[in-house]
């Protein structure tokens, strides 16, 4: 008997070595963000980035544990070490780059503004003295409050404030534009009453990246490996035909 | 062996811990708090003016919010509570019934969801404006809870009154707003004002509707600086030292209010 127990457990503990000689990273999703990370109707956390982590796990040789957090605290939780690093559609910025490290960038993202189909405009300056909402903490956010004359307001998920915009409270909603793409395009409901009125142009290119905690460099390395591999595949390409569909 | 029949109540309140009025010394746990609290913010905002005192500039419209959705609601859940201790005081079962119903419902529904559903659910309907809908869904759920201040209130006067005020002619009315009512409300505002250091606090729940309160403000601050110990801590530093001037201006009251007793 005495025999048996330790012959299993020593073979627990051989497959257990092998099991983590790959190295684990726990990852943390707001999912609340469609088509990029979102939860779908069996609960799963799904998305362009969780596919694309999966991938780069693949490509590089490590394992991921997808992990539901909410925006607001998501950097706060890095920085405690809950998780090892931020897929979630995390805009590289220079204020970020001072509190935490990215990965190479793997998307390229834009602002788009969505209105009401009645609403016309072309730019962001004629939505002067109107309210617009964003999802507190994003770049959709901070652009709304650097436009003078406009009234920002932030909630807590950008759907809580798609919503608001539906229901005729705020005159436009500001964020990243596949996300606006899937509320005012794909969303049914939304889409009969909602449009993007335009991209909002910058002159700097914005870019997602993967935020780790500032001096990680072991799990950066290897998810810029990840990303490389991904991105010299092709890999990348299919996951934007998938999720986001041009 | 008989055991005597035990009619101990625990009474624990949501608002503050009431300084006692008869309290002389000047060590009490309101000075050390209050003492500890004042100092902690004037140490951390001339210590570290940066982050702590550009903090503390970014929040008073915030601090304004919060005390306007506080008042307001206050103000309107008083009128609710009386409908509603009166009615679950009435003879009338429908009434009764009705007044019952409504502390049945709203307290069994947490605050949160209450402000999801006045503001999100309803929002299909009602365009009801951010404020304004903090304002109902707290004087509504407050409302309930005035309603048992109310009628603990008024159950607690004497049955003598009524019977001497009918006695000389009074209908139940003027015996109820003449007699009653201004004797009753001696034990009804410091429970009163408890509700309203009670709800000061649960306003804070209002920022998941975008309104934008003290924890609302401090959120966005944190968000675009990731200094959340400091904002946090500042946060909560002003929530307390709010919670305990108004502990202590309801200590007052209570006081004030027992001038007849302590003869």
């Amino acid at each position: 008997m005495l025999k048996k127990i330790v012959l299993t457990l020593a073979a627990l503990l051989v497959t257990a070595n092998v099991a983590f000689a790959e190295k684990t990273i726990v990852v943390a999703h707001d999912a609340t963000w469609p088509p990029m990370e979102f939860v779908d109707a069996s609960k799963n956390i799904v998305g362009f980035a969780v596919d694309y982590t999966d991938a780069m796990a693949k490509e590089a040789g490590f394992k991921v544990v997808h992990k539901n957090v909410a925006w607001d605290g998501i950097f706060a939780g890095l920085e405690a070490g809950s998780y090892d690093a931020i897929v979630s559609s995390v805009s590289i910025t220079d204020e970020r780059k001072k509190a935490m490290d990215f990965s190479t960038p793997y998307y390229e993202v834009r602002q788009a503004l969505v209105v009401p189909k009645t609403t016309n405009v072309t730019k962001l300056d004629e939505m002067k003295g109107k309210t617009l909402g964003g999802q507190i903490s994003t770049t959709g956010y901070f652009t709304i409050k650097k436009t003078a004359g406009v009234t920002a307001k932030s909630y807590d998920e950008i759907g809580l404030a798609m919503e608001d915009l539906f229901n005729g409270r705020i005159d436009g909603v500001v964020c990243d534009d596949p996300v606006a793409a899937n509320y005012a395009l794909q969303q049914e409901q939304y889409a009969a009453k909602m449009k993007i009125a335009f991209v909002i142009e910058t002159q700097e290119k914005e870019f997602y990246g993967i935020a780790v905690k500032k001096g990680n460099k072991e799990v950066l390395d290897l998810l810029n490996k990840g990303i490389a591999a991904v991105q010299a595949k092709g890999i990348d390409k299919q996951l934007r035909a998938k999720w986001i569909g041009r | 062996m008989t055991t005597e029949p035990q009619n101990v109540r625990i009474v624990i309140t949501d608002g503050a811990i009431i300084p006692d009025p008869k309290e002389r010394r000047i060590i009490t746990a309101w000075s050390i708090s209050f003492v500890g609290a004042l100092a902690a913010l004037v140490y951390l905002c001339t210590s570290r003016p940066d982050p702590y005192w550009r903090l503390l500039q970014f929040l008073p419209d915030g601090i304004a919010v919060t005390f306007k959705v506080t008042v307001l609601s206050i103000l309107c859940s008083i009128p609710i509570g009386l409908v509603t201790g009166l009615g679950r005081l009435s003879r009338n079962r429908l009434i009764n019934l009705v007044a019952s119903t409504y502390v049945e419902v709203v307290r069994g529904i947490p605050l949160l969801v209450q402000l999801f559903y006045i503001y999100y659910a309803l929002g299909r309907f009602l365009k009801v404006p951010d404020l304004l809908a903090a304002i109902i869904a707290l004087s509504v759920c407050y409302g309930a809870y005035m309603g048992e201040v109310f009628r603990a209130g008024i159950d607690s006067i004497s049955k003598g009154q009524t019977e001497a005020a009918r006695s000389l002619g009074f209908n139940r009315a003027e015996t109820m707003f003449m007699v009653i009512l201004p004797q009753a409300w001696r034990t009804i505002l410091p429970p009163v004002g408890n509700e309203f250091i009670a709800m000061l606090k649960d306003t804070s729940l209002v920022s998941i509707i975008a309104v934008a309160d003290i924890l609302r403000r401090g959120r966005e601050f944190a968000s675009e600086s990731f200094l959340y110990f400091e904002t946090y801590t500042m946060i909560a530093l002003i929530y307390l030292l709010i919670t305990l001037f108004l502990s202590k201006g309801v200590s007052i009251m209570e006081s004030r209010l027992n001038y007849y007793d302590r003869r």
